[in-house]
């Protein structure tokens, strides 16, 4: 069973996003670390990067693939999940909470729009 | 298992010593001097050959087996190529030599790229390259530099999706930006979906023919219309050429440079990965642009080296390129020549078609009833058994093959690529086709759970590559 | 010759299966103007004709005593080297993507791997890349790579061919490449690193023993490279570590070099390879194959081919280098090189080469019309020396007595007018040296 919390929002790159304020903690979904299986390395954006809706600033790697994260907001990278450097299965066991990615400052409040719910973002998997 | 080196019994006196005719006279300054401890082992010479004998026996090589791998090629490496490239003439000879000292080894160098271009329909070879990989990114800097030379700002590359992985990153390490072409449902290129992205910033479109679905690009001449027409250049990846030795040339096709890998077609060793040679043939307008230096014959009929190549590319490696590769896939072609050639290329091909003939009826190609010199197999029926190509490859294992090349190309599920070369018989051909036939329609549907478990009857079972990657251990503690 | 399996019956029955009466039929899909004529490919000799016609182009060649180097090196070669990669079942093997059916390659490699990191003092090799001059400019773009920067100081007294071919690797880059000039002295100096170091330079890459065979006083250039959070790069002769520093003695974040002194003929500079060590937070970003220790199902060790989506089978354009081959065979030899002398057997291996150097050295320099070009300086197994004679009827007359003199540097700049750089190894006899002697005093 895919879990899709309903306090979250998501992109059509399988990347949820979790508001608070102006910050926002950026992970990848169920369904994604599903799709790529087992999680051995992970990439990550460097602090205070600033960066651009839709960029791709970190890598997911499977054994026999790899995947782009993009941000799915512009801002400044403000921290970042380093347990996932040394045990990238975290993202496997808990996509959504120890297993997130990155944190990120935004700002533009208007990108939040393209953001989807979660029952737009089920209908799309 | 066998034991590493460091598990190995320790002996004070080692395999091998050397002594000084002239005394030791070793003064360091501290400053320079090494105080880290080495460790190395010390061993004997009776348990290292004990040790790497025992290791030689865990391999699978083509002097065990078969080898059904496509797009790889590994064809028979006859043994009067290794014989004559041990003669002490070549492999004692140093890169620096006077030239009067090793014609020999340039003329053999100055033939085999004449012979190479009687082939493939080039006018020029460099013979530089190290590999395959290294002869497209030698290729690609070439292009870089001709449309600089015309004053173009070309800075793309286009790149099918069925392509090999090498292409997309070469072009990338060349400085192009790649522009990928969906290909069809057999790995062909449509023209018009071509012309939609052949813009006038694009530099060369890379193909491989037949492509890496095994089909031959019918639509080659109209391709090459199209790209010449918007001034672009069209590159060949060599990597399949053994299917048209003597049959057709990329010369006469319209291909203006290319690259060749000299295991998959003439025979030399692979080695268990490498060293290779990826000689790049180009026609005439881009032999400036070749890497530096160029091995001629002068009007004296001696082998001369030219650097003085101002619009070179430059050196690719140090010194000359693979010489002892490169001479026994010279030797290969003195063993068959032109008739030779051709009757490999037709070997491959029917041995191929012949393997397709017995597998098309019953499982899913997507690329039609006939092919060139390899095709591939879609297992994605077996998905509902819960069982993927990598299973199916496995169990191949357990019968003493050698598994097909598997998940490439890209756009095709759950593939198996399947490539019999010209030097396996019928009877071998027709031993793993039932092998494979029984694992995919008897065992998939009796024993599944023997298929996600296989390798079964190997001395090492099925391997966790998952855990060798999170946590990498790369050398001995 | 013809090396297909030929049976008329055999090709019957599968012309049969396929449905088609020749083999022509298989090749209707090629247009028939685009068919090639009848090639003009001389051929088809059986084993014995190639024997006696290889062995007439082999004639041509000439093998020589040699007392020259510049980048490959006649070494002994142990006997077992010569068995071990004499083995089919590592020659005719495939790369090792099957890793239960290739348990052999992988593990030397692994084990090579190891012996590779205890003689550069370095946590990660990989599988080994093409050459010496191609793992150099490996070690560039991996540099350019992990740092944001785009410029890249390289010495002067680094092998031309390998400056020549890292200038090829760049060469459609905008990436800045600033030479750090030698001193007069042969060496490069702090002072020198120093005046061309700023913050966007991604690497320093120093050769030692350098080109000229000095060894470099790697620990200073290191720490002036540091200061600006450059990586440092070094070319390194492998022989040499059994006396002279370790690259992780001087905090090398890199090293580098040509593997062919570790078992490998010459072969006219081909076939070789080069071996990349690094240290262990650039593994992710290291080009080439790198094999990895885990277990299979019963949990017993086993080695697989790891951290593969660096590479371009997966990550295409992505990857962090196009490579695809090891030169598998060749890393194969160094490690059953490496593997047969023991601590003390290694270090005499460099100490012997030392000595012989020495004791040439100190015998030419002495020799009417000869002189020492750079005063005080430790070498390894190379060396300078500068000559009034000429030095083309010197080699001249060497070449008529089957011997390969030193390297003419006259071309390289002015500076180098008139000096030539010999090579003297372990395999040069005490005799063959005092011969070479007598030689060039009657010069």
């Amino acid at each position: 069973m895919i879990n899709i919390p309903q306090n979250l929002k998501y992109t059509k790159t399988h990347e949820w996003v979790k508001i608070d304020g102006n910050r926002a903690k950026i992970g990848i979904t169920d369904f994604a670390q599903h799709e790529i299986t087992d999680i051995v390395h992970v990439e990550l954006p460097e602090m205070y990067r600033q960066v651009k809706k839709s960029q791709s600033v970190s890598v997911i790697e499977s054994v026999k693939s790899a995947f782009d994260i993009y941000t799915p907001l512009s801002g400044k990278i403000i921290g970042v999940n380093n347990a996932v450097l040394e045990n990238p299965e975290i993202v496997n066991q808990s996509p959504y909470e120890n297993g997130y990615l990155f944190l990120i400052e935004f700002i533009d409040t208007k990108e939040l729009d393209d953001l989807l719910d979660v029952d737009d973002y089920k209908k799309l998997i | 298992m066998e034991k590493l080196l460091n598990e190995l019994p320790s002996s004070d006196i080692p395999a091998y010593n050397i002594k000084s005719d002239v005394g030791i006279d070793v003064k360091i300054p501290e400053s320079l001097r090494r105080n880290l401890a080495l460790g190395l082992p010390s061993i004997a010479e009776s348990d290292l050959l004990r040790h790497f004998t025992n290791l030689s026996r865990e391999n699978y090589a083509l002097s065990t087996g078969f080898y059904p791998l496509g797009s790889c090629t590994m064809k028979y490496n006859p043994l009067i190529n290794e014989r004559i490239s041990k003669n002490e003439a070549f492999t004692l000879i140093h890169p620096y030599q006077p030239i009067e000292s090793v014609q020999g080894t340039l003329e053999i160098m100055y033939e085999f790229g004449r012979d190479l271009c009687e082939l493939t329909g080039m006018d020029y070879f460099s013979l530089q390259q190290a590999a395959g990989a290294h002869g497209e990114f030698a290729g690609l800097l070439m292009i870089a530099e001709y449309f600089k030379s015309v004053n173009q700002v070309r800075t793309k590359i286009i790149v099918p999706d069925s392509a090999h992985g090498t292409n997309p990153s070469s072009a990338f390490f060349a400085g192009f930006d790649i522009v990928h072409l969906e290909s069809e449902v057999d790995g062909s290129i449509s023209p018009r979906k071509l012309k939609e992205i052949l813009t006038k910033e694009v530099a060369a479109i890379m193909l491989t023919v037949p492509n890496t679905l095994g089909v031959f690009e019918k639509s080659i001449l109209e391709i090459s219309k199209i790209v010449h027409e918007n001034g672009s250049l069209l590159y060949y990846d060599g990597a399949n050429l053994n299917a048209l030795m003597g049959i057709v040339r990329p010369g006469d096709m319209g291909f203006d440079i290319m690259h060749i890998n000299l295991h998959k077609t003439f025979a030399a060793p692979h080695g268990g990965g490498g060293p290779g040679s990826g000689p790049v043939g180009v026609k005439a307008f881009l032999e400036p642009f070749l890497p530096i230096p160029r091995i001629e014959k002068n009007k004296y009929s001696e082998f001369v080296l030219n650097y003085k190549k101002s619009e070179s590319i430059g050196r690719l490696k140090a010194f000359f390129g693979n010489f002892l590769i490169i001479l026994r896939s010279y030797i290969y072609i003195k063993a068959l020549g032109a008739e030779g050639l051709k009757n490999v290329s037709e070997r491959a091909v029917l041995n191929a078609n012949y393997m397709l003939a017995r597998f098309k009826n019953r499982i899913n190609v997507p690329a039609g009833d006939r092919c060139m010199h390899e095709f591939v197999l879609s297992l994605k029926l077996l998905l509902k058994n819960n069982i993927r190509t990598l299973d199916v490859s496995k169990r191949l294992l357990d019968y003493g093959f050698y598994a097909p090349t598997i998940y490439f190309p890209l756009i095709v599920e759950e593939a198996m690529m399947i490539e019999p070369t010209e030097t396996e018989s019928k009877e071998m051909l027709d031993d793993f086709i039932d092998v494979l036939i029984k694992i995919i329609f008897e065992e998939a549907v009796l024993e599944p759970q023997k298929l996600n478990e296989a390798p079964i009857n190997m001395n090492i079972k099925r391997l966790n590559e998952v855990e060798a990657a999170r946590k990498p251990i790369l050398r001995w503690k | 010759m013809n090396y297909t399996s030929q049976n008329k019956k055999n090709k019957d029955d599968m012309f049969r299966t396929i449905g088609i009466k020749n083999v022509n039929e298989l090749f209707d899909v090629i247009p028939k103007d685009l068919r090639a004529k009848k090639l003009n490919i001389e051929g088809e000799k059986t084993e014995q004709e190639l024997l006696n016609y290889f062995s007439n182009i082999a004639s041509k060649n000439k093998t020589l005593v040699s007392f020259r180097g510049a980048g490959i090196y006649d070494h002994y070669i142990p006997s077992l080297v010569t068995e071990v990669i004499g083995r089919s079942e590592f020659w005719t093997a495939y790369t090792p993507y099957q890793a239960e059916a290739s348990q052999g390659t992988l593990q030397t490699i692994f084990e090579y791997q190891s012996l590779i990191c205890a003689i550069t003092g370095l946590d990660t090799s990989n599988a080994s890349l093409y050459d010496g001059a191609t793992a150099a400019a490996e070690a560039i773009l991996l540099s350019l790579r992990v740092s944001n920067r785009n410029t890249i100081l390289i010495s002067q007294a680094l092998h031309p061919e390998y400056i020549q071919t890292i200038k090829t690797y760049l060469g459609n880059s905008n990436v800045k490449i600033v030479i750090i000039n030698v001193s007069p002295n042969g060496s490069i100096k702090e002072s020198s690193v120093e005046a061309v170091m700023n913050d966007d330079v991604a690497a320093v890459i120093i050769q030692s023993p350098n080109y000229f065979g000095i060894v470099e006083d790697m620990h200073a250039l290191s720490y002036v490279v540091k200061r600006k959070k450059s990586l440092f790069i070094a070319v390194i002769n492998p022989l040499s570590l059994g006396i002279f520093q370790a690259p992780s003695e001087y905090n090398a974040d890199i090293a580098v070099g040509e593997g062919q002194v570790l078992g490998s003929h010459m072969g006219f500079g081909g076939v070789t390879f080069g071996f990349m060590a690094a240290k262990k937070e650039l593994k992710w970003k290291m080009p080439g194959r790198i094999v990895g220790q885990t277990v299979d199902k019963n949990n017993e060790r086993g080695f697989v081919l790891t951290l593969q989506s660096r590479e371009q089978h997966i990550r295409r354009e992505k990857a962090t280098s196009n490579i695809c081959t090891n030169a598998s065979l060749n890393a194969l030899a160094a490690c059953v090189f490496l593997s047969g002398w023991g601590d003390y057997g290694f270090k005499n291996l460099a100490e012997v080469n030392m000595s012989k150097a020495r004791y040439a050295f100190d015998r030419i320099k002495l020799l009417d019309g000869f002189s020492i070009k750079f005063e005080n300086k430790i070498f390894f197994n190379e060396f300078v020396i500068k000559t009034q004679k000429s030095i083309k009827r010197m080699n001249e007359v060497l070449l008529k007595n089957n011997i390969l003199g030193p390297l003419d540097l006259s071309d390289m700049n002015e500076f180098l007018k008139n000096c030539v750089l010999f090579c003297v190894t372990e395999q040069r006899t005490k005799l063959e040296i005092d011969n070479l002697i007598k030689i060039l005093s009657e010069i």
